[in-house]
């Protein structure tokens, strides 16, 4: 190996240890001002829960779209590289989309006294996940790596462009209990810097976990073995 | 109150636990991509 790659490969595993030692660092500052710095939000039990739904349910968004704009690209480009970031971004949302369910549903328990009732809130949300298992069912039951990336590609985008509708537009076209904490002017700053740091703090970590699924499902496709 | 610091220290126990399986799991496929 020549001394400027072995330079490079120090490099990176310094900038990748700091990377990692900051998500550590901060998600761990994010759990301790959420239980002892934040203050309780009006009205509402178990504020707390609200710093690790909301960025649950970002991240979800955000791994959808990656999702779909991978998918894309490998449509385009017909490299079987982007079809493995396609299905790790699918992954990642539809894991943080199980824990936003499951928080929600925790949340509406100690407020509503009732873990699930069927609010347009959860209603799209378990559209959206069964948008999302199907998705997973169908790369399954295809045989071939580029078969399968072609007609699980198409998929991601159909569901990409229905994501938002599902996420944004559904919910608030109806009546829901489903409380609206990122206000314009209404949020208490204590609460917002949390909240922030705490959606900075879930997007970096749901990164790494990205670039793991993917450095993963790449090793795989190089032995050419089924990717995901 | 007391609920509060309970309910903290779980959630740091998890995230504390997720965070050393994910480095580890780090470390492994590092291992895997050298011996490529």
């Amino acid at each position: 190996m020549s001394k400027e790659a072995e330079l490079e490969g120090v490099k990176q595993s310094v900038v990748s240890g700091a990377y990692k030692a900051f998500v550590g660092v901060w998600m761990t500052g994010v759990i301790l001002a959420a239980f002892l710095y934040s203050p309780e939000i009006a009205n509402l039990k178990g504020t707390q829960i609200v710093y690790f739904h909301v960025p649950c349910a970002w991240l979800a968004s955000l791994a959808f779209l990656g999702s779909g704009i991978y998918a894309v690209l490998y449509l385009r480009r017909q490299n079987l590289e982007l079809d493995v970031k396609s299905a790790s971004a699918a992954e990642l949302g539809l894991l943080f989309c199980v824990l936003a369910t499951v928080t929600g549903a925790v949340f509406s328990k100690a407020n509503w006294g009732m873990a699930w009732n069927w609010d347009p809130r959860q209603t799209t949300i378990a559209a959206l996940l069964l948008m999302y298992l199907a998705y997973f069912a169908l790369r399954s039951a295809l045989v071939g790596a580029e078969k399968r990336a072609a007609i699980s590609g198409v998929y991601a985008v159909a569901a990409c462009v229905v994501m938002p509708f599902l996420v944004f537009v559904l919910p608030r076209a109806f009546e829901s209990l489903h409380p609206t904490v990122v206000r314009r002017g209404g949020m208490d700053p204590e609460i917002a810097v949390v909240l922030a740091a705490s959606t900075l703090g879930f997007t970096a970590f749901g990164v790494w976990i990205f670039r793991l699924r993917v450095a993963l499902g790449s090793i795989a496709l190089s032995r050419m073995e089924e990717p995901l | 109150m007391s609920d509060r610091y309970a309910v903290m220290a779980v959630t740091l126990i998890v995230w504390i636990g997720v965070f050393l399986y994910l480095l580890r799991l780090d470390a492994m496929v590092r291992e895997l991509r050298n011996k490529k």
